[in-house]
């Protein structure tokens, strides 16, 4: 065969037969690589699997009003997660397609199941669901193990203060059962503020942990003025850590409990002189009172109910609803993580109208450029359009 | 169903540039992306008070307004030239060795050969030789792109012959300098070790090691960053990204975000068509594939629709190397802790062909490190009195690969703690400054790009498998590829080269 002129060119070169024949011989001697086309999809499976299929295994009352709903594998499988990180559970309620991010409660040093501690909340949607409705045997899809509530090794202190609140407590029970039981070297101290001994979750458990590690000092805090609690009363602050903790200044802090208690307390670290790069905060979901947050518009008293327009539909969306809530129960499909600002899995672009972003967004700057919201924790102040 | 002119899969740097180009060209276009965020490479995330930029180091090709490059041209033609706010990068790099000392390049061909002579005085020759060198390859290189384009059919055996003797004629450097890697073409001008690892410390662009990275590449690299500096960008490479998609859409192009290509249709032997992840059809008369040519082939076509001669041509390439990336938001200044020079690479030792060896193990060890102070060219990144740094080494994913899933949290963060050791040394205090870190390993980069090995850059760009032998062709009659496995990797190449696909697409469609 007749030379291509590229090929006739390139022999003019310095070098330019070598390359030639060195390419006709790699490519006689080089076997067939088009099967690695698919190979990322099934190794990243193991580690981040794209949705996972569950089955309730177990269900165990935990405390009162609380339920760890313990989850195995229809494959047999679970990726390894971190200690502190969630799953987001999809459920389907009355015909509406919804989900709820929830802690993993159980330790990452063994994959047989997940457990999630499930605590009930006010007129709680799908709290409600699972802790009435769900029984041994029913399945469920979810995605994650996610989240960045976590221990990073490389730059926290081995000194770990977790400052929990009620329902709060469930992914510090992964990171502490992890460290008790595998006898890592690090040293937690627990602060757990609760309304009454009865509210709290795994107060027997924790009592006992403390009693039997020397490395775990755990101090629960009822706030309920008649409850007959005889330890720390009140509510975590400053003074209270000040007391409890050995060193303030070689720790790392962990908050996680109702925005409330999660405001409050990173208030308390930062008049403590407790610089931002020791304090981790775990996000939690959209709040149901978001009309009392600050800068929401006070005309508004979160029950008006404004157009959504998205593309040729147009659906009712109520002011103290988040987006994604009105979308879903309008059985839009929306990709969605977290359900606390920041995973971005359910950025929706704002092409008209006005929204409240509620605190703990986390928008890029492109966002913030080009009208991007995370429709999670966006509510609608007027009629507004959408583009998914 | 629903029919197109073109059909683009993955929002990618190029599948964006293409898609663009398409829709600007009046062309019925509509892009195809499986992640909630167009960009690909080309993206941020958010950590605390922190947005990381993930990819870009310094954009080629701008130009300055009044003399713009190709790249701000091809922006201008989007319409999104202005909507961004560009920043000049005053140094290309700075070489940091072990012992202590370094050398920063200022972008501009005159300052920075009086800089090297001033340094290495007693070759000042070979400096001057070598700058000159490099400017006339890439002259030759472009009068004779610009001389093929113009003829596209094969020539007679007659003319073949004239050419085969005038071309070293015509083009001598080119002839002389067109094959030899960086390190032989270093070893022809200097002596001093420390001034090869200056001028040559783009190879980890490419991700290729001195001894096997194309001169011809360093040479444009060079050339390129010189002629038209290098810019960064306000708001990360996700802004441009996003940019470029608000572009599509305003240019009458559709963009399907949350929406992956599940299967392209093959019907008789062509491309027609493509199902998404939802089972819907979309047809159209072309398609491009921005994703590697391994997952276009190998994960979107049946098994027997795989062409024989698609195999065949691919076999000699090999997937490229990928990176363990940390990306690190700090509560100080990049003065508090001596960060000068946005971009540096730092040496374990002045033999970067050896320390290059250790990328093909687990764990950084004496891999060069690349460091990145975005602060320094754009303070206004993250919040004030904090900056915000990317280190890394380049490492292939093959020994992550081995793991075990039980194993691998544990290998990121000793890889991560093995990078910050490192930083530690160079800039005492570093650690305890950190507010914010992530790691990225070779599988996490698998994970978002969906890359054969976490492959950061594509195929490896040795001199075999690069410049002239890009596997740019597809085998398949209405398929086109555009993204950077098929061509140079990088924010401007890329772009460039997916608008040449586009553009001669669109003339077909």
């Amino acid at each position: 065969m007749a030379k291509t002129i590229k090929d006739t060119l390139i022999g003019t070169l310095v070098y330019g037969k070598e390359v030639l024949e060195d390419i006709r011989i790699t490519r006689k001697v080089s076997p067939d690589k088009m099967s690695l086309g698919k190979e990322p999809g099934t190794r990243i499976a193991q580690l981040h699997a794209k949705e996972l299929s569950l089955v309730v295994s177990a269900i165990f009352d935990t405390g009162k009003n609380a339920k760890t709903l313990r989850l195995s594998s229809k494959t047999g499988y679970l990726p390894p997660f971190e200690a502190g990180q969630y799953i987001n559970i999809f459920t389907e309620i009355e015909g509406v397609r919804t989900s709820r991010p929830y802690s993993i409660s159980s330790s990452p040093r063994q994959r047989a199941y997940y457990d999630i501690t499930v605590a009930r909340t006010e007129g709680g949607f799908v709290s409600d669901y699972l802790l009435d409705k769900v029984k041994v045997g029913d399945e469920f899809s979810a995605n994650g193990p996610a989240g960045v509530f976590r221990f990073q090794p490389v730059f926290h202190k081995k000194h770990s203060v977790f400052l929990a609140g009620g329902s709060g407590i469930t992914p510090f029970m992964s990171m502490l059962r992890e460290i008790l039981e595998a006898h890592l070297d690090r040293q937690v101290t627990m602060l757990y503020g609760c309304r009454s001994v009865k509210a709290a979750l795994f107060h027997e458990e924790l009592s006992a942990y403390a009693k039997e590690f020397p490395n775990f000092s755990y101090h629960l805090v009822v706030s309920d003025e008649g409850d007959s609690w005889t330890g720390e009363k009140g509510f975590i602050d400053g003074k209270l850590i000040s007391k409890l903790v050995s060193d303030i200044n070689e720790a790392t802090y962990y908050i996680c409990g109702p925005q409330v208690m999660n405001d409050f307390c990173k208030k308390e670290l930062e008049a403590m002189g407790i610089p931002e790069k020791r304090i981790r905060r775990e996000m939690f979901g959209a709040r149901r009172d978001i009309e009392q947050e600050d800068g929401w518009p006070k005309e508004l008293s979160g029950q008006e109910v404004f157009k959504l327009t998205v593309g040729d539909k147009v659906i009712e969306a109520k002011a103290n609803e988040s987006i994604l809530t009105s979308l879903e129960r309008s059985g839009v499909r929306v990709n969605v993580c977290c359900r606390s600002g920041e995973c971005s899995l359910c950025r929706v672009k704002l092409i008209s109208g006005r929204v409240f972003l509620s605190k703990g967004i986390m928008l890029r700057m492109a966002d913030e450029k080009f009208g991007y919201i995370h429709s999670c924790k966006a509510y609608p102040i007027s009629d507004i359009e959408i583009g998914l | 169903m629903q029919n197109y002119d073109v059909i683009v899969i993955g929002a990618g740097n190029g599948g964006l540039a293409a898609a663009a180009t398409l829709a600007e060209k009046g062309k019925k276009v509509i892009l195809f992306e499986r992640h909630n965020i167009p960009g690909g490479c080309g993206t941020s995330f958010c950590r605390g008070r922190f947005e990381f930029e993930v990819a870009l180091h310094q954009l080629s090709s701008m130009g300055t307004p009044e003399k713009p490059g190709p790249l701000r041209e091809q922006f201008r033609r989007y319409g999104i030239e202005e909507q961004i706010e560009w920043v000049e990068i005053k140094e290309l790099f700075r070489v940091n060795f072990p012992d202590g000392t370094g050398i920063s390049l200022p972008a501009d061909r005159k300052e920075c050969e009086a800089h090297l002579c001033k340094e290495f005085p007693q070759e000042k020759d070979a400096i001057l030789r070598y700058f000159e060198t490099v400017y006339s390859f890439c002259a030759e290189s472009a009068a004779f792109a610009e001389k093929s384009a113009q003829s596209t059919d094969e020539p007679g055996a007659v003319k073949k012959t004239i050419m085969k003797l005038g071309f070293p004629k015509l083009y001598p450097t080119l002839a002389k300098y067109a094959l030899k890697s960086t390190q032989e073409v270093l070893d022809e001008f200097f002596k001093a070790p420390k001034l090869q690892l200056a001028l040559s410390a783009y190879w980890c662009f490419m991700g290729m090691p001195p001894s096997r990275f194309p001169w011809s590449i360093l040479a444009k690299c060079t050339n390129i960053y010189m002629e038209d500096k290098p810019f960064y960008l306000k708001g990360t490479s996700m802004v441009m990204n996003q940019a470029i998609m608000e572009a599509v859409g305003r240019m009458g192009g559709v963009v399907r975000l949350n929406c992956g290509v599940e299967r392209i249709i093959i019907e008789n032997g062509k491309a027609v068509g493509i199902i998404d992840e939802n089972g819907e059809e979309y047809r159209a008369k072309k398609i491009v594939s921005n994703i590697s040519p391994l997952a276009t082939y190998g994960a979107l076509l049946d098994e027997k629709d795989i062409p024989e001669s698609a195999r065949e041509y691919l076999k000699p390439y090999t997937v490229g190397i990928s990176a363990i990336t940390c990306f690190i938001g700090l509560d100080c200044t990049p003065e508090e802790i001596g960060f000068t020079t946005s971009f540096t690479l730092n040496y374990e030792s002045l033999n970067a062909n050896e320390d290059f060896k250790d990328a093909y193990k687990l764990l950084p060890e004496n891999d060069p490190l690349v460091a990145t102070c975005y602060t320094v060219d754009d303070p206004s990144i993250s919040p004030a009195g904090t900056s915000i740094i990317t280190a890394g080494t380049l490492q292939y994913g093959e020994e992550w690969e081995k793991l075990t899933p039980e194993q691998y949290y544990e290998k990121k963060y000793e890889a991560g703690r093995r990078i910050v050791e490192r930083l530690e040394k160079m800039y005492p205090g570093f650690s305890e400054h950190i507010e914010e870190m992530e790691i990225a390993t070779p599988l996490t980069h698998m994970r978002y790009l969906g890359h054969p090995g976490g492959a950061i850059y594509g195929y490896e760009q040795d001199v075999m498998s690069s410049v002239f032998f890009f596997p740019a062709e597809s085998m398949i009659p209405n398929l086109e590829f555009a993204s950077g496995w098929v061509n140079a990797c990088g924010f401007g190449p890329n772009y460039m080269f997916a608008d040449k696909v586009a553009t001669s697409l669109a003339s077909e469609v």
